[in-house]
C-alpha cells in the first residue's frame, strides 16, 4: 500500500492515517453571508491538483498537513500545522 | 511417451505418483504437472473449450492460457499445466457435459454459424416472460468449475518482507540482475512463479548443453549470495503504489515492499491463427521444449515446426535431438532467416492454412501465403503429422509495469511493446524490453541492476529484430481459426465486431470478450491488437493496448484473506460481569452487558425494578473521558460545545452538545470543572475516538493554551442509581454526597481509592457517576456491590439502561437522531448558547433558524392494548404523508404503559395531542403526546 | 432457438449493422450538447430525441463509450432508499429498467434477483425498518425479513459470519436487479444515433463558452462547437466541468474499488449486501462472482486498485461464505466515485444558464441510468427541473436542505 511520511514517525503505510479533508479558511461567522457561510460547509473546489489536506495518524495521534497533488497522488511534502 | 533421463529435468525419476483423471488411473513421476503427466500417459485431450466445447489439449504449458482446468470436488478451475501431480489426486475436467472425452455440449459446436459474436445481446429478451428461462440456460452453460458448499475454510499465513531490490522473474535476465544487485550489497528478493529457477534456460536448449550450464553456474551464484532471498512457485500479483507487491505462492501471499522493481518476467509466446489451430497436438514451442527438457515427455511422434521467428528453429533443433520426426519446417517468412536443419524440408512463404483432425492434429495442409491471412489453395501440400510446434512470436508480460504507469510503445523492429517510459524505481530487463538472445538478457539484467542501484546508467540494449511475426493469422471461410482459446474466438468475430461499431480496442474487448477470461489476454490480446490495427488501417502504436489490472495470475481469496483479526475492547470489569451472567452486546469494538440472566426480558424488567424501587449499577467504563487542563481549557469547551463553560462553577457540571460545521447533533456528554483549569469532559462510546480527534485538530488551529488527555481506555466508570444510591454511595465516601445535588462534581475518595464522583441523572432521578483509574475498578465496584446488598441493588446492562433513560424522557444520540437532527428539533433550544462569539455549528445553525421546523422530537405514550409493539422507525402517518417517524419505544413496567419518543409535525407536538403510527403490519395505531420525563423524579 | 438466429447461419457476410454511426467531423453548432457519453449522458440523448423531438445533439465522450463508471460498477438494481423522494426517483427508474432490454431490443441480460441488506445489529434492523416502511409506504416491495429468509433464498450462508457478527436479519427487496452494465451504454448510444443523434467518441471537452452568465459554446480537442444548451453527465470529471463553468458543488472525487472472480457454475441466485462487514456481492450470468466494499477514503482523481481492498473484502466475504476459500479473484478494477455529503445526486439547473447538471452520482449511479436520462432530457428541454428530481437541485446546499439518503448508502450499491 501507499506510504505517507508522519511528520513525527516518518514513513508508515497509509493504513495507519485517517484523512482528514482538504484545508480550509474558515470566513468570520460574524461578518459573512448566508450563501457565504454555506459554500464554506458544503461546497468544494474539488478539481484535481496540489491541495492542502488534514491528514492524522491514528496510532500516535498527530495531525499533520499534506501536500499531495489529488491525480497523482503524490506527496509533495507534510509538515505540522504552523511550521508551514 | 517418456524419453530417457534429460539434463536438468524436473522429475524426480526414483518416486511414482498416481492420481485419477475423468475416472481412468495414470502412473505419474514426482515433479510432473497433471499435463505433462496426462500427455506422458498418452492422452490427448485434456478440456474442453468454454464456448463451442471443443477437445483441447496443452497450448502453452505455462499458464497462459486455460485449455486445461480441472476440479477435484473441493478445488475447482485448477491449472493442470501447473498444477504438481500429487499422490490420490481424483480429477475431472471443468465445464463437460458426460466426460472430457465425450461432452455432449459439443453439439455447440455444430450450432456456431448461429452464434455470432455478441449473438446474446440480439436475441433472449423478446418476448419477456422467456428471458428467465435462456437466463437459466445461459448460466448453466457458462461457468467453469462447480463450487463446493462443504469445501472448509482455509486460513493461510500472509507475511511482510522488505527488500532493496524485488526482481520478478529468474530467467538469464532475472538470475543476471539479481547478481548484479546482491554484488553491490543490496538485499535481494528474486521471485519465480516457476517451481525452479531458469526460466528460458531450464527449456530453451536448441539442442545443445550451453544453456544448462549456464543455469548450473547461475543457481551456483545465486546459492552463494547470503543477501538473494529466492521465493520459487511465487508469482508477482500486481504492482502497487511504493513498490508494494504481493508474492502468491502455493502457502499464502509474501507482501514485499521494494526500494526498487526489476521486472524481468519475460514474454508469453503468442499462438498462430489459422483453421483448427486448437487441436490437441497443436502447441507453442516452448511448450514442447518445456515437456522435453523438464518433463522428459516427448511431445508428438512427427511434427510439423510453423516458424515466424528464428526462434523456431532452435525448438526443431530441439525436438531432433529428442527424437521426433521433424517432417518440415513450415516458415511463414518469404525469406526464412532460418537455414535448413539437415534434411527437414523447409518450405519458406508457407503457412498453415487447416490443421487436420478429429480428437487430435493429424496432419497439417499447407499453402503459399502472401503474409497478410491469404493463402493459395492451389498450390496446397497435406503434411500427415501428431504434433506442431508453433514458434511466430512474443508479447512482454509487462502487466506490473503497466500498473506501476509505464508507457509502452510499439517497436516496430522486435514487433512488441516495448517500455518506453518507466516511472522512478520501477525497471524493467530482457524480453519484456525487446532483448533476446542469450547474453543480451544477461547484460539487459545487469544493466537494469545497476540502474536501479544508481551505480551506472548505461544505454538500453537494442531490441532483437523481428523477434515476432507481425501478421501469424490466416483466413479461412470456414472460421474455426483461434484468437483467444479461453473464449473461443475466431478472427471473423472481430471484423464483425467492427463492422457494429466496437472497433476501438476497449469497446472490441467489451463486445468480443477478447482477453476478458481467466488467462486475461495472456495469449490473445497482442493478436487481437494486430487484427483491429488492420481493420482500422492504423498503425499498431495507435490503436494502443487495454489496462493490465492485478492480477497476473488469479489469487484465491483464502490467500487474501488471510487470518483474520476481530479485536474486542473489554472493560475492567469484564470478568465480574461474565461471572454475574452477563449477556453481552458488541458496541463498536467493546463489549458491553446488555443485561445479566437469560431471560431477555425477565433480566430488564427485574434489572429496572431495582433501579426504581432501590438502587442498580451499571458499568459505563466504554465511555469517551477527557481531561483538558489549561489557561484557556474554558475557552477551547466554549468554542468546541455549544453550551456556557467559561463561566461554570467549579465542582458542578453542564450538558456537553456537539454539533458538526452544518449543524447536525453529532454527540453528547457532561462536563465537570474540577478547577478553574481543570475541566473533566464525557463522550459516548461509539463517537469517543473521533470527538477526541476533532478536538485535537481544533485545539491546535485555535491555537489556544490548552491540553487534552485521552483517558477513555485507562479509566473506568461506573453509573450507581436509584433512590438508594446515596445511601449505599455514602457509606464508602467521607464526601457529603448533599453537596453534589442538581449536578455537582467532585474529586474524592471512594473505598479507598481515587475517584471523580459527578451526579447524573441519566438513567434516575438520583443517580452518580464514578470515574477512576481502571486498575481500581474492580475494587470499587464489588466494595459498591457490596455495599448495597442489603439495599438489593442489581448490577443492570445497556438494554435495561435504554429503557430507564426512556423513563426519563432521555433521547440517545445515534438512536433517536439521525444524520441531520438539528437541536431545534430535539427540543433542545436551552442548550444553545447563542450569545457566544462562536461555537461549532452557530452559524449553520443561524440560517436555519430563518426556516420553519418540519419536525420535533416528542415524548409518547400508547393506549393500552396496542399488541403487537410498534417497532422502532415505524412511519408516523397524517393524512396519507409520512411526518417523522418513532425512535425510541418500549413497555414500561415502571409505569405500566407503553412509551417512546417520535419525529411529529412541530402543530402536533404539544402534549395530549394525539397522532398516528403506522405498525409494521400496516395497522394505524394511535399516540398521545405526553410530556417527559414520564416518571416522577425519584 | 429463437428465431433470431437463423438469420445469422443462413446469412454469407455478417448481417448486423452498425450500433451507431461515427461522423468524422463535428458539426459547427447543435441544438444541445451532452459532455459524456456513459450511460447516463446517451440515455439523455435517447429521450430527447423520443420524448422531446430534439435529435440536433452531439454527444461527446473523452474516451470510448460507457467507458467512465458505467463500465466499472457492480451492476446492481434496486429502489429499496430511505427517502420518499429517494424511493420515488429509484422506483420510477425500475420501472424503466423492467422493459428497458424490449424497449431498446437489446438484451441487457436484465435479471431480478431479490437483494438482501442484512443487518447484523440492533441499530442496522432499525434502520433496515425505516426503509422498509418508506418504501412500502410508496408501494415498493420491501419488508423486513428474518435469518431463515436469508438462509432460505441462499442456503450457503453463515448466518453467524464466523461467529463475529451474526446476521439479525435483513431489508429484503423482491425487485433488486442485476444487468449488463456495457450494453446498456451501447443500447441506449444506438437508439439515440438511429434517431439522429451523432456520438463523438476520443473528443474531449477542454472549456466552455460563456457569455452572461448563460453558455454559448463548447471547446472540444476536436474543434468549438456553438451551442445553448449543455448537460455535463460526466460522473468522476464533474469537478473538471464544474470549474471550467466557474461555479462549485460539494462532489468530491473518491475512487471506488471492485473485483470478479473466476467463473463457476451458477450457485448464488440472489444479491446480497452487508453494511457492517462493508461488502456486497453477486453471480454474473457468466458466472463470476462481482463484489465490491466501501469508497476508498480519500480524494483521488485516479482508477488505480489497492491491495487492501481486495484482502479486506476477501475476508469479510469468506465470514459469510467460507467454502469460497480456493475461489480467486481474476481482475480488480476501479471507478472514480462522485461523492456528495448527503449521498444523493447532485441535478437539475447550474449557476449558468442553459448549464445542466446530472452528477454526485456517488456509489448509487448505474441504477439510475434510464430515469436520470429521463428526468434530464425534460429538465433540459423545458429548462425547468423535472418535478422527480426537485430534492437533488444543487442549491439544496446553500438552503441546508439536504436529503436524508445517508442510511441506505451503508455499502453503497
Amino acid at each position: 500500500m501507499k506510504l505517507l511520511n508522519c511528520p513525527i514517525n516518518g514513513l508508515r503505510p497509509v493504513e495507519e492515517f485517517a484523512y482528514g479533508g482538504e484545508l480550509r479558511a474558515q470566513p468570520d461567522t460574524a461578518a459573512c453571508t448566508d450563501a457565504e457561510w454555506a459554500d464554506y460547509v458544503f461546497h468544494r473546489n474539488a478539481a484535481p491538483g496540489l491541495k492542502q489536506e488534514w491528514w492524522y495518524h491514528v496510532p500516535s495521534g498527530t495531525w499533520f498537513v499534506a501536500e499531495r497533488n489529488t491525480m497523482t497522488d503524490r506527496v509533495e511534502r507534510t509538515y505540522l500545522w504552523g511550521e508551514a | 511417451m517418456r524419453l530417457p533421463h534429460q539434463p536438468g529435468e524436473w522429475i524426480k525419476r526414483g518416486s511414482r505418483v498416481s492420481f485419477s483423471f475423468e475416472g481412468k488411473t495414470y502412473s505419474a513421476i514426482e515433479g510432473d504437472t497433471v499435463s505433462s503427466a496426462l500427455w506422458a500417459a498418452g492422452v490427448k485431450v485434456l478440456g474442453r473449450s468454454f464456448k463451442y466445447h471443443r477437445p483441447r489439449g496443452i497450448l502453452s504449458l505455462a499458464n497462459h492460457d486455460i485449455n486445461v482446468m480441472v476440479e477435484n470436488g473441493i478445488d475447482i478451475n485448477m491449472r493442470a499445466d501447473v498444477l504438481p501431480v500429487i499422490e490420490g489426486m481424483a480429477l475431472k475436467a471443468v465445464n463437460t457435459s458426460g466426460s472430457v472425452a465425450r461432452d455432449y455440449y459439443s453439439v455447440l459446436g455444430w450450432l456456431a454459424p448461429f452464434l455470432p459474436v455478441g449473438f446474446y445481446y440480439k436475441v433472449f429478451h423478446k418476448p419477456k416472460a422467456l428471458f428467465p428461462f435462456w437466463e437459466r440456460v445461459i448460466r448453466r452453460m457458462a461457468g467453469l468449475g462447480v463450487m463446493n458448499p462443504k469445501a472448509p475454510r482455509v486460513v493461510s499465513p500472509k507475511q511482510h518482507l522488505h527488500c532493496d531490490v524485488l526482481v520478478v522473474g529468474a530467467g538469464p535476465a532475472g538470475l543476471s540482475a539479481a547478481l548484479a544487485a546482491a554484488k553491490q550489497g543490496a538485499s535481494v528478493i528474486l521471485a519465480d512463479e516457476n517451481a525452479q529457477l531458469g526460466g528460458t534456460l531450464s527449456y530453451d536448449h536448441a539442442g545443445s548443453g550451453e544453456a544448462l550450464d549456464l543455469l548450473e553456474s547461475l543457481r551456483a551464484e545465486v546459492a552463494a549470495q547470503p543477501n538473494i532471498a529466492v521465493h520459487l512457485s511465487s508469482y508477482a500479483a500486481g504492482w502497487y503504489t511504493d513498490n508494494y507487491v504481493p508474492l502468491v505462492g502455493p502457502q499464502g501471499m509474501s507482501k514485499v515492499r521494494a526500494g526498487k522493481v526489476i521486472v524481468a518476467g519475460g514474454a508469453f509466446e503468442q499462438p498462430a491463427v489459422f483453421r483448427n489451430n486448437d487441436l490437441p497436438g497443436v502447441m507453442l514451442g516452448s511448450a514442447a521444449q518445456r515437456l522435453i527438457h523438464r518433463y522428459a515427455v516427448k511431445p508428438f511422434q512427427r511434427a510439423v515446426v510453423l516458424a515466424g521467428n528464428d526462434q523456431a528453429y532452435r525448438v526443431a533443433s530441439d525436438l531432433l535431438a529428442a527424437g521426433v520426426d521433424v517432417a518440415a519446417i513450415v516458415d511463414l517468412r518469404q525469406d526464412g532467416k532460418g537455414s535448413a536443419l539437415g534434411d527437414i524440408p523447409l518450405y519458406s512463404g508457407y503457412c498453415i492454412e487447416e490443421a487436420v483432425g478429429g480428437a487430435g492434429v493429424e496432419g497439417v495442409r499447407i499453402c503459399p501465403w502472401d503474409g497478410q491471412g491469404k493463402a493459395d489453395l492451389s498450390r496446397a501440400v497435406f503434411i500427415p503429422c501428431d504434433g506442431v510446434a508453433v514458434s511466430v512470436g512474443w508479447a512482454p508480460a509487462a502487466a506490473l509495469l503497466y500498473q506501476a504507469g509505464t508507457k509502452m510503445s510499439f517497436d516496430d523492429a522486435c514487433q512488441q511493446f516495448v517500455p518506453e517510459r518507466l516511472p522512478a524505481d520501477v525497471f524493467a530487463a530482457g524480453r519484456i524490453n525487446g532483448v533476446y538472445g542469450l547474453q543480451e538478457c544477461l547484460a539487459d539484467g545487469e544493466r537494469a541492476a545497476l540502474a536501479a542501484l544508481g551505480v551506472a546508467a548505461t544505454e538500453n540494449l537494442p531490441t532483437t529484430a523481428q523477434a515476432s511475426h507481425p501478421w501469424p493469422i490466416v483466413e479461412h471461410p470456414k472460421a474455426k481459426n483461434f484468437l483467444d482459446f479461453d473464449e473461443d474466438l475466431q478472427l471473423k468475430d472481430f471484423a464483425n465486431a467492427a463492422q457494429e461499431s466496437f472497433d476501438n480496442i476497449e469497446l472490441m474487448k467489451r463486445f468480443t470478450t477478447v482477453g476478458m477470461g481467466p488467462s486475461q489476454g495472456k495469449h490473445s490480446n497482442m493478436n487481437a491488437i494486430r487484427v483491429l490495427a488492420k481493420l482500422r488501417g492504423e498503425p499498431i502504436a495507435k490503436v494502443g493496448s487495454t489496462t493490465a489490472r492485478p492480477f497476473f495470475h488469479p489469487v484465491p481469496m483464502g490467500h487474501l484473506a488471510g487470518r483474520t483479526f476481530h479485536p474486542e475492547r473489554h472493560s475492567p470489569l469484564h470478568g465480574w460481569h461474565q461471572a454475574h451472567g452477563a449477556t453481552f452486546t458488541t458496541v463498536g469494538v467493546w463489549q458491553r452487558p446488555a443485561y445479566y440472566g437469560s431471560d431477555k426480558a425477565a433480566a430488564i424488567a427485574a434489572e429496572a425494578r431495582a433501579v426504581r424501587s432501590a438502587a442498580g449499577m451499571i458499568d459505563v467504563g466504554t465511555l469517551g473521558k477527557f481531561e483538558v487542563r489549561g489557561p484557556q481549557a474554558g475557552e477551547f469547551l466554549e468554542r468546541y460545545y455549544t453550551g456556557h463553560f467559561l463561566r461554570q462553577r467549579v465542582g458542578s457540571t453542564r450538558y456537553a452538545l456537539l454539533l458538526d460545521e452544518s449543524g447536525v447533533m453529532v454527540d453528547d456528554g457532561v462536563v465537570a470543572r474540577f478547577a478553574e483549569d481543570f475541566y473533566y469532559v464525557t463522550a459516548s462510546t461509539s463517537n469517543a475516538a473521533a470527538v477526541y480527534r476533532e478536538m485535537t485538530r481544533r485545539l491546535q488551529t485555535w491555537g489556544l493554551d490548552a491540553t487534552i488527555v485521552n483517558l477513555t481506555g485507562s479509566y473506568g466508570a461506573l453509573n450507581i442509581a436509584g433512590p438508594k444510591s446515596a445511601e449505599i454511595l455514602g457509606q464508602l465516601t467521607s464526601t457529603d454526597l448533599a453537596t453534589l445535588a442538581n449536578g455537582g462534581a467532585v474529586e474524592t475518595i471512594v473505598a479507598g481509592a481515587a475517584a471523580r464522583v459527578i451526579n447524573v441523572r441519566f438513567v434516575a432521578g438520583l443517580a452518580y457517576e464514578i470515574h477512576a483509574p481502571a486498575q481500581t475498578l474492580p475494587q470499587l465496584w464489588q466494595a459498591l456491590f457490596e455495599a448495597g446488598q442489603t439495599a438489593g441493588i442489581k448490577p443492570f446492562g445497556t438494554d435495561t439502561q435504554r429503557l430507564l433513560r426512556l423513563e426519563m424522557g432521555h433521547f440517545i444520540v445515534g438512536h433517536d437522531t439521525d444524520g441531520l437532527t438539528q437541536p431545534l428539533e430535539a427540543g433542545l433550544d436551552w442548550a444553545l448558547a447563542n450569545d457566544k462569539a462562536f461555537y461549532i455549528g452557530q452559524r449553520s445553525l443561524q440560517t436555519q433558524a430563518r426556516k420553519p421546523l418540519t419536525k420535533k422530537l416528542v415524548g409518547f405514550t400508547l393506549e393500552a392494548g396496542a399488541h403487537p409493539l410498534p417497532e422502532e422507525c415505524c412511519l408516523v402517518i397524517r393524512d396519507g404523508n409520512i411526518d417523522g417517524r418513532i425512535t425510541s419505544i418500549a413497555y414500561s413496567p415502571t409505569l405500566d404503559k407503553v412509551i417512546g419518543l417520535a419525529y411529529v409535525a412541530p402543530e402536533v407536538a404539544t402534549p395530549g395531542s394525539q397522532f398516528s403510527i403506522r405498525r409494521q403490519d400496516g395497522v394505524e395505531v394511535s399516540a398521545r403526546v405526553t410530556a417527559t420525563p414520564f416518571v416522577e423524579l425519584a | 432457438m429463437p428465431v433470431r438466429l437463423i438469420k445469422f447461419a443462413l446469412s454469407k457476410k455478417h448481417p448486423e449493422p452498425p450500433f451507431f454511426r461515427q461522423p468524422d467531423q463535428l458539426k459547427s453548432s447543435y441544438d444541445a450538447v451532452i459532455i459524456g457519453g456513459g450511460g447516463h449522458g446517451l440515455a439523455a440523448a435517447y429521450y430527447l430525441a423520443k420524448d422531446h423531438g430534439i435529435t440536433n445533439v452531439a454527444v461527446l465522450e473523452r474516451g470510448y463509450l460507457g467507458g467512465g463508471n458505467t463500465g466499472r460498477n457492480t451492476t446492481i438494481i434496486r429502489s429499496n432508499y430511505l427517502t420518499p423522494e429517494g424511493v420515488a426517483f429509484y422506483d420510477a427508474s425500475v420501472k424503466i429498467w423492467e422493459n428497458l432490454s424490449q424497449e431498446l431490443d437489446l438484451n441487457l441480460f436484465y435479471s431480478n434477483r431479490g437483494h438482501f441488506t442484512l443487518a447484523h445489529t440492533e441499530s442496522a434492523m432499525r434502520t433496515m425498518r425505516w426503509r422498509a416502511e418508506v418504501n412500502k409506504q410508496h408501494g415498493v416491495n420491501s419488508e423486513v425479513v428474518g435469518p431463515d429468509d436469508i438462509k432460505q433464498a441462499c442456503p450457503e450462508i453463515d448466518l453467524s459470519c464466523a461467529g463475529h457478527a451474526p446476521i439479525l436479519g435483513a431489508l429484503y427487496h423482491a425487485p433488486g436487479a442485476v444487468a449488463r452494465h456495457d450494453a446498456v451504454a451501447w443500447g441506449y448510444g444506438r437508439a439515440a444515433s438511429n434517431m439522429g443523434v451523432e456520438i463523438f467518441q476520443n473528443t474531449e471537452v477542454t472549456g466552455l463558452d460563456i457569455q452572461h452568465g448563460r453558455i454559448v459554446g463548447v471547446q472540444t480537442s476536436r474543434g468549438n462547437i456553438k451551442t445553448g444548451k449543455v448537460l455535463s453527465a460526466v460522473a468522476g470529471f464533474t469537478p473538471r466541468i464544474t470549474q471550467m463553468a466557474g461555479f462549485c458543488t460539494p462532489i468530491v472525487i473518491h475512487p471506488l474499488q471492485a473485483c470478479v472472480t473466476e467463473p463457476m457454475k451458477p450457485w448464488l441466485d440472489t444479491i446480497l449486501v452487508s453494511g457492517s462487514l462493508h461488502v456486497y456481492v453477486s453471480q454474473s450470468s457468466r458466472g463470476e462472482l462481482v463484489m465490491g466494499a466501501s469508497l476508498d477514503p480519500y480524494e483521488i482523481h485516479s482508477t488505480r486498485s489497492t491491495l487492501d481492498f481486495v484482502e479486506g473484502l476477501s475476508s469479510h466475504i469468506l465470514d459469510m461464505f467460507p467454502f469460497l476459500s480456493g475461489i480467486k479473484v481474476v481482475r480488480q478494477w476501479a471507478g472514480m466515485a462522485d461523492m456528495t455529503p448527503d449521498f444523493a445526486p447532485v441535478m437539475g439547473l447550474t449557476p449558468v444558464q442553459g448549464l445542466y447538471l446530472d452528477a454526485g452520482w456517488g456509489t448509487w449511479g448505474f441504477k439510475a441510468t434510464p430515469i436520470s436520462g429521463k428526468t434530464m432530457a425534460a429538465t433540459l428541454a423545458s429548462d425547468k427541473p423535472h418535478d422527480l428530481i426537485h430534492a437533488f437541485r444543487l442549491s439544496r446546499f446553500a438552503e441546508f436542505e439536504l436529503t436524508g439518503e445517508k442510511g441506505a448508502a451503508a455499502v453503497g450499491h
